[in-house]
């Protein structure tokens, strides 16, 4: 995993902003049309909100001097109706505006969120089985998800805000500078480098801590995660104390760097209202001014300041959003190196522009030949030196070794999670790399060594066994289903469950215990009938009964296919042909 | 859950909450404070902008000759910046010291109630407990609390002023302000509810990708990375329709209040313009001047900005609530009790001394039924006891219920006191950080010399002597770099390092080759050599070979004793 890149030099960091955020925007830019219609009704909101307020200062100034005139018996008119409806219009406008701008942005956000996890998921589904035993780490996965999360929010609050309120400004300057050019110069000299001090400023001053809480919240998720999976070791030995202080530490950095991220805010925000405010008391002084030297009405002159007060609404959320900026470029960065959003869905792992397929169902042979396979990170040693192999076909070959010698290496090569280093692998006489990997995992079932089932339902779980485009009709499926349980005996016992099928199998299968596991997910394995079969310690964990039960109902099934078994041990397995050691 | 529970439970939440927050009234009273003298000075600060148009439009009044009220002016701008600074945070000192405070007693309470009510729960779930939804209590504690008495307090202090400057006016502040919180009590009610939907949906979604992601090898290996996508994205957009339900409620709240605030604003203005002109004949309306007609406008935004904060705020509360329902119901919890520690002493002098005592012992799951017992057992001090018998017939469950992780439905549990309890099962616990952190755990005093006799006790020795960096190797989590067996015997060499005199382990040796095996068994001889009990759930004969005695479990019932079976183990 890489660690995220030190930020340290700041000229890079805006360079290194858009790198991180560059895929993620791309992929926002799907919906630009929706992204551009927010930030539309966004400026609409805040437009209203100007309108409202000036045109009411306008009002208020106007007949007032029009009263006094009539008061002193002078003569003057006044259209009240024109402003008045005008004053009407936007305080209903401002209401409808901010409904539709919220709903419909925040609808795009969650529609974003989708598409996010979507696209991740597939950029992660094509990730070789060495990158994912890299991954497999619990620690990852939390990230993961902590990572896509932060990018939730890039258009709401890190997109659409800033535009909005620099073209409030813009706008508000001009109103100004309508009245009087120099006016809309003034509030220009002192906004802009507001604008840029609550957006590139609070970016600089947040970067740090923000990037870093990231970090802490996920060593807060690992500990705690740790903590509670290591809770049984933890609280026998009595040392819960000690594990605990680790995930207060971690707890006690978090809240330090959300103070400090959260002080920084507050001075941004404070520094928004002083501007703010402050440009407001400057724009009414040098409009009274200019009243007094009779360039500008009354009714402008009280206007102005209102056009000013009313930008507050525009800035005032920037300081909050731009101070996190460097937590959700961490997040993306991070995200990029591990699964950058894939333009389409693959299936597998390996680059796969093969399109061979195998012909038949019958089953194939298999053949290494002079195969050697390294991981990496594992020094020189190769896992597996210049192997030569021969199954034919519906041959059964058992492969009988202690753990570390390289048995499970050889289904990994069967199955491509990995392509050997040098030497090659063939299927029925075909090179594996020359076979779709599409073609070749429909052709086999493999029972890996780790039992892994789904947070989901038992049948669920069965389910995704049966061959992808099986075209069996639903008691056709559950005949299978349970023919499938029966093999592993495990039928009697689904049977008595109170859900039955429905049964929710918990994380890793916890509610089951380690045997029951073990043998659903051999169930899965049956329930795949393909002519290829390899199965990686078929019945460990079961005791000695029903082991050789099992044993010998598959025995039965597996006659007329091709078969690959791995153990440490020859008791207890199906009977075989032919037994390698190595 | 009927309607009246669910109120009931929301009630607990909100008392939950309040509860919460008065651990740090201090702070929270500093931000109400600033919060107020913040509000003063907006008014100040309007009322000489107000002031200062008057005098220079009406009076005719050379601006420079006002000097002291233009710096007056900027000094209430002044004010008003440190004040918000002060207000934000010391609220969201408030919301941290919260939020550390939850965290530990929620971690208390996780400790209490030990690992198999755990299991129930999704493990990704319960850390976004203890990570998240404690994390959702401070927007509530830092910005909610403090804004809902502004929201009364500021406003009234506003009607205030403008009654005294035109009662009229102030009364069109009245009619729209009483509106408001009813609107919002309404409109949050239903809020929260969705709220409380919207949080198990995240859980939900959180667990289902990770799980996904978990299991990626086994789709890829069946083909079904295509249908695991199309799913995510379907659970991702049932998450936004659930929560687009919630928003477009959430929202209406905050829509009625601009609402009110946007009308009154242009029901003021029409009224003072139209006061101005002399057209309104009653009231106090020949009464208002360009200042106090100004000043009413300039305050109208200002009279609904702390509800609007609230409304923006209203979120907060929701996912507090949300939050609090689960945690609360977490710290509600029953923790089990444990074994009883008695002397256990023998009434005949002739019998071993007992190490654990089970008498009429029988427990039951939820949606399992018994799992276990009636039975009585005896445990004598130092000796290996072995469970055999087939897999979810009750073996783990006994071991729980020794460990104190199950609380027997019926029947007593007993270990002799001050027993001590080691425990080792198939999923090693071990923690990211090095090898000698992950055996200090349990000794934090421990030498590096102790700890690697306890390597090579738990034969691990050659696996340390290979590793170049020794003891301060590595580990990632779940034991990365380490194959099954060697995280087995590095829990096994943490044994040997505690001193429990009581050891509980759950199937040790499973998937085991049969060389490591060997190598366990070496590791448990010696502990028992030690002097120290040991019971052992295992299918192999070998381990079976080791014990002193072989019990069968049997669905839940213990039966005769087998001869250990030595024999067996050789062939």
């Amino acid at each position: 995993m890489k660690e995220p890149t030190n930020m340290k030099g700041s000229t890079s960091m805006k360079g290194a902003t858009i790198k991180a955020l560059g895929p993620w925007l791309r992929l926002m830019g799907e919906r630009r049309a929706r992204l551009m219609f927010g930030a539309l009704l966004m400026l609409a909101t805040l437009l209203f909100a100007i309108g409202l307020l000036t045109l009411s200062g306008w009002f208020i100034t106007a007949t007032a001097l029009t009263g006094m005139t009539l008061a002193a018996g002078g003569a003057a008119t006044i259209d009240v109706f024109t402003p008045g409806s005008g004053i009407r219009f936007f305080a209903v406008g401002r209401t409808a505006a901010r409904y539709a701008e919220r709903l419909y942005n925040h609808d795009t956000v969650l529609r974003l969120l989708a598409d996010i996890r979507g696209r991740t998921f597939a950029g992660l589904s094509r990730l070789s089985g060495r990158e994912l035993a890299r991954y497999r780490a619990g620690e990852w996965l939390n990230r993961l998800t902590a990572d896509i999360d932060a990018l939730d929010n890039l258009y709401l609050r890190l997109l659409a805000p800033p535009l909005v309120g620099l073209l409030a400004v813009l706008v508000v300057s001009g109103i100004l500078a309508l009245a009087m050019p120099a006016l809309g110069g003034v509030l220009l000299a002192i906004m802009l480098p507001l604008w840029v001090i609550v957006t590139l400023g609070m970016a600089v001053a947040g970067r740090g801590p923000s990037a870093r809480r990231v970090e802490t919240l996920e060593r807060l998720r690992v500990r705690a995660l740790e903590h509670l999976q290591g809770l049984a070791e933890l609280r026998t030995f009595g040392v819960l104390g000690a594990h605990r202080a680790r995930v207060e530490r971690e707890q006690r950095t978090l809240l330090d760097d959300q103070r400090r991220l959260g002080r920084r805010t507050a001075l941004g925000n404070a520094l928004v209202t002083l501007t703010v405010q402050g440009a407001a008391v400057a724009i009414l002084c040098l409009a009274l001014l200019a009243f007094a030297a009779g360039k500008l009405s009354a009714p402008v002159a009280s206007m102005l300041p209102l056009a000013v007060l009313a930008l507050n609404e525009g800035l005032a959320m920037l300081p909050g959003a731009f101070v996190q900026l460097g937590a959700t470029r961490t997040a993306a960065a991070r995200l990029n190196a591990e699964a950058a959003p894939a333009s389409d869905e693959g299936e597998g792992s390996l680059a796969d522009e093969a399109e061979g397929s195998l012909a038949s169902a019958e089953s194939p042979s298999i053949t290494f030949e002079a195969v050697t396979l390294r991981y990496p990170g594992m020094g020189t040693t190769p896992a597996l030196e210049d192997v030569n192999l021969h199954v034919a076909a519906g041959e059964r070959l058992t492969v009988l070794g202690p753990s570390g010698s390289g048995k499970s290496s050889l289904a990994q090569l069967v199955v491509r999670a990995f392509d050997p280093d040098t030497g090659s692998v063939q299927l029925a006489g075909k090179d594996l790399c020359s076979l779709a990997s599409q073609a070749l995992r429909s052709r086999l079932a493999y029972l890996t060594q780790h039992t892994e089932l789904f947070h989901a339902s038992l049948r669920d779980n069965l389910h995704l066994g049966l061959p992808v485009d099986h075209d069996l009709e639903e008691a056709a499926v559950e005949s299978a289903l349970w023919q499938a349980l029966w093999i592993v005996d495990l039928d009697d016992w689904a049977r008595e469950l109170p859900h039955g099928l429905e049964t929710w199998v918990g994380e890793a299968g916890r509610q089951l215990s380690g045997g029951q596991a073990r043998r659903v997910a051999l169930a899965r394995v049956i329930l795949r009938d393909a002519p290829l079969v390899l199965l990686d310690e078929p019945l460990a964990g079961l005791d000695a009964a029903t082991a050789a039960m099992v044993a010998e109902r598959l025995d039965t099934w597996l006659d007329g296919r091709t078969v690959l078994m791995f153990a440490h041990r020859r008791d207890a397995l199906p009977r075989c042909d032919r037994a390698l050691v190595l | 859950m009927s309607r009246s529970q669910a109120q009931t439970s929301a009630r607990a939440s909100r008392q939950w909450l309040a509860a919460q927050s008065r651990e740090v009234r201090g702070w929270l009273s500093l931000a109400i404070a600033a919060g107020v003298i913040g509000g003063l000075a907006t008014l100040a600060q309007l009322g000489l902008m107000a002031w200062l148009i008057s005098a220079v439009v009406v009076h005719d009044t050379a601006l420079v000759m006002l000097w002291p009220y233009a710096v007056a002016l900027a000094g209430a701008v002044i004010v008003r910046g440190l004040a918000q600074w002060l207000q934000e945070t010391s609220g969201m000192e408030a919301g941290l010291r919260v939020k550390a405070d939850v965290r530990a007693q929620v971690l208390d309470q996780l400790a209490a109630l030990g690992p198999v009510h755990l299991a129930e729960r999704h493990s990704a779930g319960s850390t976004a407990q203890l990570v998240d939804q404690v994390e959702a209590l401070e927007g509530y504690i830092a910005r909610y609390v403090p804004q809902a008495t502004l929201a009364v307090v500021l406003p009234l202090i506003f009607l205030g002023v403008a009654f005294s400057l035109d009662w009229l006016a102030a009364s069109f502040f009245l009619i729209a302000a009483p509106l408001i919180p009813l609107f919002m009590a309404l409109i949050g009610m239903g809020a929260q509810r969705l709220n409380e939907q919207q949080f198990q949906a995240m859980t939900r979604l959180a667990g289902h990708f990770l799980d996904r992601v978990r299991g990626l090898t086994t789709l890829q290996m069946f083909g079904r990375t295509r249908q695991a996508t199309e799913e995510v994205t379907a659970v991702a957009d049932d998450y936004r329709r659930r929560n687009m339900k919630t928003l477009r409620v959430a929202f209406l709240s905050s829509a009625v209040l601009e609402f009110f605030a946007s009308v009154s604003i242009a029901v003021i203005a029409i009224y003072i313009g139209f006061g101005l002109l002399g057209y309104i004949q009653f009231g106090p309306a020949d009464q208002l001047t360009l200042f106090s007609g100004l000043f009413l406008l300039f305050m109208a935004p200002d009279f609904f900005q702390p509800l609007r904060l609230l409304a923006q705020h209203y979120h907060d509360r929701a996912s507090a609530l949300g939050a609090a329902e689960g945690l609360r119901t977490l710290l509600s919890q029953t923790p089990p009790q444990g074994p009883r520690m008695e002397s256990l002493d023998s009434e005949l002098d002739d019998t071993l001394p007992l190490r654990a005592r089970l008498t009429d012992v029988s427990v039951a799951h939820a949606g399992r039924g018994r799992v276990l017992g009636p039975l009585d057992l005896d445990i004598a001090d130092g000796e290996v006891v072995a469970l055999v018998g087939p897999s979810g017939t009750g073996k783990s469950t006994l071991l729980q219920v020794l460990a104190g992780f199950v609380d027997a439905e019926a029947g007593e549990v007993a270990l002799r006191t001050e027993t001590r309890v080691a425990w080792l099962d198939q999923r090693p616990f071990l923690m990211q950080g090095t090898l000698a952190e992950n055996l200090r755990l349990v000794a934090p005093d421990a030498n590096d010399d102790r700890l690697r006799e306890a390597l090579s006790a738990a034969q691990l020795g050659d696996l340390l002597s290979a590793l170049p960096e020794g003891l301060d190797t590595s580990l990632g989590e779940r034991g990365l770099g380490l194959s099954g067996g060697q995280a087995s015997r590095l829990a096994l060499a943490r044994v040997f390092l505690s001193d429990a005199p009581l050891v509980l382990l759950d199937e040790p040796t499973a998937s085991l080759d049969p060389d490591s095996e060997q190598r366990v068994i070496e590791g448990l001889t010696q502990l028992a050599a030690q002097g120290r009990t040991l019971v052992i759930a295992t299918h192999h004969p070998a381990v079976m070979g080791m014990a002193d005695r072989v019990l069968r479990l049997e669905a839940g019932q213990l039966h005769a004793h087998e001869v250990p079976a030595s024999s067996e183990a050789l062939s």
